[in-house]
């Protein structure tokens, strides 16, 4: 047999390995990369659980529904065939994730339990305890392992992507990265390169949910390269998540999914223990604003209600940026059982019980909908087709992109429970694009030439050496928190467009500041500083193009929201009502102008965005979301 | 109320330099733990003899306690240190590298054997292939299930190891982890199909007859992983096995 | 190292181990128990002692097979791969200062404890014997006049407690490397249970020192 062809898969969250073990399935050989070992990416944060169709609770949930209610939580912005495709392909991911052993959750029956989530009223959401990314991770990983003791699947942990290697024609024909230990730089020529690196909430930080390491400086890379970014400025910020010096921790959806309560003392000064505060005093936010959804609204809504609740009204406790999560007039027992995990983070990080006192919360950055640009190939179902070599493939040819690094399935707005969904599903999606791309290459491709390789190992190798040498005054951990505090305040869950300017202005200010950053860190092993720095400096590239795109995007949409450009829906009014009828063909003038996909793309001066028609062959926008 | 948060750190600068101490002290703040404290740390790397160092290397990744990166020696006693909050902890607060395994630079160390073992005793289902076959795996009854979810939660964080008096790098034993994802694997529908080959994994050099019944294992587990009756259980399974094998029915 | 291991899944240590522990129950731990019940019959006088006791088992017939092959042989396996276990212990009390850790410690330390007993123990009473008839003919007055002394008595009581120690926890770890006991519970309330035996045989074992004494 010959040599089967080379791929590189960087990234061994859910969306990682999937593509990996569908590489590797399809007979070729697969170089997997990650920053640590991959069971310890940040797909095992993921509480909540995974959305398919299944209909085992006598709802007539369908695939359409399951469909609409994604394309309509994503405020239309996402091209629906891949929509389309995921949700049909839900229930068969998770029969395969079951047959990996992956522990979801039983009912009496021995079947699999589903449960409600955020934003939809079917119960469709499979769960494996409250560590449900963890077990849906840890399946995937030991099928990895599995390949790897056949030598199919060679990992290489502990080595940073650091840049593609891009070929005369601008094809990509491999990458360089950095042994995090011995930090050697390495050229690695592959033919196909599928990214799968994650998120970036640490723009953020430490006002996010996300892990540590999702910088998303590897995405940042590939878009300082060539790759186009998209619909950066939309990020969905988790109303629930326990305020944190580190990071903010998530109290999943779960909690309100099962009966958690949203509220505040009606008076801000009321300082009396939450639990004796009549009913009469509290204001219920959630279920006052939206009648009909109550705690279960979508999360966009619920991070701006408890926003304005507390930045607007003043309401939050004690004056502060904060609001109960009530779990407390729940069964002890139920709550114990459904949600233990959640309990227990609460209980590790905060050192009070939510079972008999209700928990602190307040919004976080959480899940970026933004990611590298991936195409897809329509077919004539109005899905996408199967084996295509175009779908998931970024704008650099034989470069795919997968997981939530990509920004494909989520639109303005995330459905909960759907971006594990999403990030298996494009993991497999990639990995047998990159495996048909790989197959369809000539025979006959020529290795990369020499020259490519050196130069780029040499240039590499040149940034880590001036930063090595650098004396400057600034501490990149410093730089790192100015930027999280920078985007949080003025980038975050509520826009306006002059703040969106300063920040601009002071990201670039923070781009040359870190042109003097000193390591204060000599020795060239396992130099943790070297490469944060780098990854800094790729993050604020990043943060550009956020702060850009929300500045140019004049307009609400799901999780971008400028109040300046609202369009409000009219009190009391009903479809059928004059004022309504207005209210809606404003809804579809600013579609007409806005419902379209920001693409950015590198400039040395800052990004450059351009807008992009989005594939709405499934399900047109006919109505404006309404939650009253 | 203290007004110092005070660390004593074991620090290496590779795996073949000799180990130091250094001393560090920071002020005050509430709902801190250790991983927030080291990276304050790093934000200003000052001994408490005013000396600039470099900043600490560790490891963290998820800050809930899911990733089991972030396992490391405090006050002694092996645990992840993004849950070990400050206000429990008595000072100096003294950070180690998670002991038994190889130091890579100071609070970093190398986990690679937990992987190895996982590989050695086939800690997955075998399956044909990551497609649809159309098809789920058998039902599992509630009960065997919270049985069984109690093993998946596994973070390989090594705190188990570290604190085997059996495991180290002077003998061959894979250590408890990997023995409770026998367990697990072992009890799934189709895990069953190679139980008999994971048992026999076990059963040779290195396997389940060097644990030593110490038990600390269990004790320091974050996840409170039931370890020891997950050894309980690969005991009576191996016993049937070997009368199997003795009596000629692998 | 995982690659030698899927190379040969040698089960040898699986098998002496099991060997080592099955041992430990029979027949060293059965000839314990029957020993020192033997012995707690010192209070009925060194007439009874030497006549009913020591005689009759002496009258057995292939006694020399049945020491060698029930009891010093086993004892000697015993022993040699109980010490290369303890070899491998690296045990942190202060560390880790749970009951279980302190009992798996002290397993080892029990076992090497009762080695250096027995060398003396039947160094001074079944080899002596060999040579010395008088050692035989009156074993009761032989041990009465070595255990006056309060420094072996002392050190009787230590082999003693030790063994017994060693054989009650040895049961309990038994019950997890077999099988028995899977549960925590289990394994907690059949502790229980080898506490109590391990409290009667030490009571039966202190008993029959006394009995010795004039
Ligand atoms: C707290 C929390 C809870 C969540 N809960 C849910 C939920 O209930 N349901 C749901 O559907 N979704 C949930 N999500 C979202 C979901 O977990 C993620 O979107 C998904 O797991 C992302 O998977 P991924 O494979 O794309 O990336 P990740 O799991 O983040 O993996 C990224 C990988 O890339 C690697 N990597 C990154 N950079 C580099 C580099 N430069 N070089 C080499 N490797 C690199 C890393 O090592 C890592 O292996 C949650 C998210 C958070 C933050
Ligand atoms: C209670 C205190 C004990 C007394 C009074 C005692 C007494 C004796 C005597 C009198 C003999 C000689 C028997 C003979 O020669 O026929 C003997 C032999 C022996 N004892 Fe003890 N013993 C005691 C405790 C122990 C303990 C704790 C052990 C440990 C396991 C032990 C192990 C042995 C062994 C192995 C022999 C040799 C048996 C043989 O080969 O017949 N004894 N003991
Ligand atoms: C009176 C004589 C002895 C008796 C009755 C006895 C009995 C036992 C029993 C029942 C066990 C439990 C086995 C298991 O856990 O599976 C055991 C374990 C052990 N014995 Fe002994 N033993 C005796 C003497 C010795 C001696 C002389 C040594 C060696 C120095 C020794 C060393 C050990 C060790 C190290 C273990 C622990 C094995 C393990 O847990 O892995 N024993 N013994
Ligand atoms: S069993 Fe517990 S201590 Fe051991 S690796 Fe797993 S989670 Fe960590
Ligand atoms: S601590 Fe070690 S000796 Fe056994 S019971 Fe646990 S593996
Ligand atoms: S950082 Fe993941 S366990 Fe502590």
């Amino acid at each position: 047999m010959t040599a089967a062809p080379k791929a590189i898969v960087i990234g061994g969250g859910l969306g990682g390995l999937w593509a990996a073990l569908r590489i590797a399935d399809a007979g070729c050989q697969v170089r997997l990369f990650s920053l640590f070992e991959v069971k310890r990416s940040h797909s095992v944060c993921a509480q909540g659980g995974i959305n398919a169709v299944l209909d085992t609770k006598g709802e007539r949930d369908s695939i359409r529904q399951h469909i609409v209610d994604t394309i309509k939580g994503g405020e239309y912005l996402a091209n629906q065939p891949p929509i389309k495709s995921m949700c049909e392909s839900a229930p068969g991911l998770i029969r395969t994730f079951e047959r990996m052993g992956v522990t979801f959750s039983r009912t009496p029956e021995g079947i699999l339990d589903q449960r409600l989530f955020g934003g939809v009223k079917n119960r469709r959401t499979c769960f494996a305890g409250a560590s449900t990314g963890q077990q849906l991770l840890y399946g995937v990983d030991q099928q990895v392992r599995r390949l790897e003791s056949q030598g199919r699947i060679e990992k290489h942990e502990w080595w940073e992507f650091l840049s593609l290697l891009l070929d005369e024609d601008g094809i990509c024909r491999g990458i360089t990265a950095m042994d995090l230990r011995s930090l050697e730089i390495r050229a690695f020529p592959a033919e196909a390169v599928v990214m799968a690196t994650g998120g970036f909430g640490q723009i953020y930080a430490p006002k996010t949910t996300t892990s540590t390491n999702c910088t998303g400086a590897a995405a940042s890379r590939c878009y300082q390269q060539g790759a186009r970014f998209a619909n950066a400025e939309f990020f969905q910020f988790h109303p629930t998540a326990m305020i944190g010096t580190d990071k903010t921790r998530l109290m999943s959806e779960a909690a309100r999914g099962e009966g958690g309560r949203i509220w505040v003392p009606r008076n801000p000064d009321d300082a009396r223990p939450p639990h004796s505060i009549p009913e009469s005093e509290r204001f219920y936010i959630l279920e006052e604003f939206f009648p009909s959804y109550g705690n279960t609204v979508a999360r966009d809504e619920a991070s701006r209600a408890i926003w304005r609740v507390t930045r607007q009204m003043g309401l939050g406790i004690g004056g502060s940026d904060r609001v109960y999560l009530d779990l407390t007039h729940l069964d002890r027992g139920f709550v114990s059982k459904r949600l233990g995990a959640i309990l227990d983070i609460y209980r590790k990080f905060a050192g009070t019980d939510p079972l008999s006192q209700p928990m602190e919360i307040f919004p976080a950055a959480h899940y970026p909908m933004g990611g590298l640009w991936v195409d897809f190939e329509p077919d004539a179902s109005g899905g996408m087709r199967p084996g295509s070599l175009r779908n998931h493939a970024t704008s650099i040819l034989g470069l795919y992109a997968c997981g939530e690094c990509d920004y494909a399935y989520h639109g303005a707005n995330r459905l909960g429970a759907n971006s594990l969904l999403s990030a298996s599903f494009s993991g497999r999606v990639a990995g047998e694009s990159a495996t048909n791309y790989l197959k369809g290459l000539a025979r006959a491709t020529a290795e990369p030439s020499e020259r490519i390789l050196t130069e780029e190992v040499e240039r590499q190798t040149a940034i880590n050496r001036r930063l090595m040498e650098s004396d400057g005054s600034e501490n990149p951990y410093r730089l790192h928190r100015e930027l999280g505090e920078l985007m949080t305040s003025k980038v975050g869950v509520v826009r306006a467009n002059p703040e969106l300017e300063m920040a601009l202005a002071e990201l670039q200010t923070l781009r040359a500041r870190l042109g003097s950053a000193s390591l204060g860190n000599s020795r060239a092993w396992a130099n943790q500083t070297l490469s944060f720095t780098r990854q800094l400096g790729d993050m604020i590239e990043l943060a550009m193009v956020v702060a850009r795109s929300a500045l140019e995007r004049d307009e609400c949409r799901g999780a971008h929201y400028k109040s300046d450009f609202q369009i409000r829906i009219p009190e009391g009014k009903f479809p059928g009502d004059p004022e309504y009828e207005d209210y809606r063909a404003r809804w579809k003038a600013n579609n007409d102008r806005w419902l379209k996909t920001s693409v950015a793309e590198w400039r040395p001066d800052g990004p450059a965005i351009r807008y992009e028609a989005v594939d709405l062959g499934v399900y047109p926008p006919t109505d404006p979301r309404d939650y009253r | 109320m203290q007004d110092w948060i005070h660390l004593r750190i074991r620090r290496q600068d590779g795996p073949e330099t000799p180990a130091y101490w250094q001393e560090f002290r920071l002020p005050y703040a509430p709902d801190q733990n250790v991983v927030s404290v080291l990276m304050r740390l790093r934000e200003h790397p000052v001994t408490i003899e005013g000396t600039w160092v470099e900043p600490v290397a560790w490891d963290s990744n998820c800050m809930e306690e899911v990733c089991g990166s972030c396992a490391m020696s405090i006050n002694g006693v092996p645990r992840p240190s993004c849950s070990a909050l400050i206000d429990d902890l008595a000072q100096p607060i003294l950070l180690e590298p998670l002991p038994k395994f190889p130091v890579v630079r100071d609070l970093l160390v190398d986990r690679s054997r937990m992987d190895t073992g996982l590989s050695r005793v086939k800690a997955w289902i075998e399956i044909d292939g990551a497609w649809d076959i159309h098809e789920g795996a058998p039902r599992i009854s509630p009960a065997e299930w919270s049985e069984n979810y109690l093993y998946s939660r596994c973070m390989s964080c090594g705190c188990c190891m570290a604190a085997c008096p059996q495991y180290g790098s002077h003998s061959d034993f894979i250590g408890p982890a990997p023995l409770a994802q026998v367990r697990l694997m072992n009890a799934h529908p189709t895990g069953r199909y190679d139980k008999t080959d994971r048992l026999h994994r076990i059963m040779a050099t290195g396997g389940l007859s060097d644990c030593g019944n110490a038990q600390n294992c269990v004790r320091v587990c974050p996840k409170a992983i039931p370890l020891t009756t997950a050894i309980g259980e690969l005991g009576r399974q191996t016993t049937l096995q070997a009368l199997k094998d003795l009596f000629g029915r692998g | 190292m995982g690659s030698a291991m899927n190379a040969t899944l040698d089960p040898s240590q699986f098998l002496l181990r099991r060997l080592h522990s099955l041992l430990g129950l029979l027949p060293i731990g059965a000839f314990l128990t029957f020993h020192l019940w033997e012995n707690s019959q010192s209070r009925f006088g060194a007439e009874h002692y030497n006549t009913r006791v020591v005689a009759t088992l002496q009258e057995m017939n292939y006694l020399v097979f049945v020491e060698l092959f029930v009891i010093a042989l086993p004892l000697l396996f015993h022993a040699a791969y109980g010490l290369a276990i303890t070899g491998q212990m690296r045990a942190e009390l202060s560390r880790y200062p749970y009951a279980r850790n302190r009992f798996y410690w002290l397993q080892r330390i029990s076992g090497v404890g009762i080695l250096v007993f027995l060398l003396l123990h039947v160094g001074t009473t079944r080899l002596q014997g060999l040579w010395q008839p008088a050692v035989r003919d009156d074993l009761y007055g032989h041990m009465q006049g070595m255990l006056s002394d309060p420094l072996v008595f002392g050190f009787y009581a230590l082999g003693l407690l030790l063994s017994v120690f060693h054989l009650a926890n040895g049961l309990s770890t038994m019950a997890i490397v077999w099988g028995l006991t899977t549960s925590a519970r289990a394994q907690r309330l059949f502790g229980y249970v080898c506490t109590a035996l391990g409290l009667v045989l030490g009571a039966i074992g202190i008993h029959g020192l006394l009995g010795f004494l004039p």
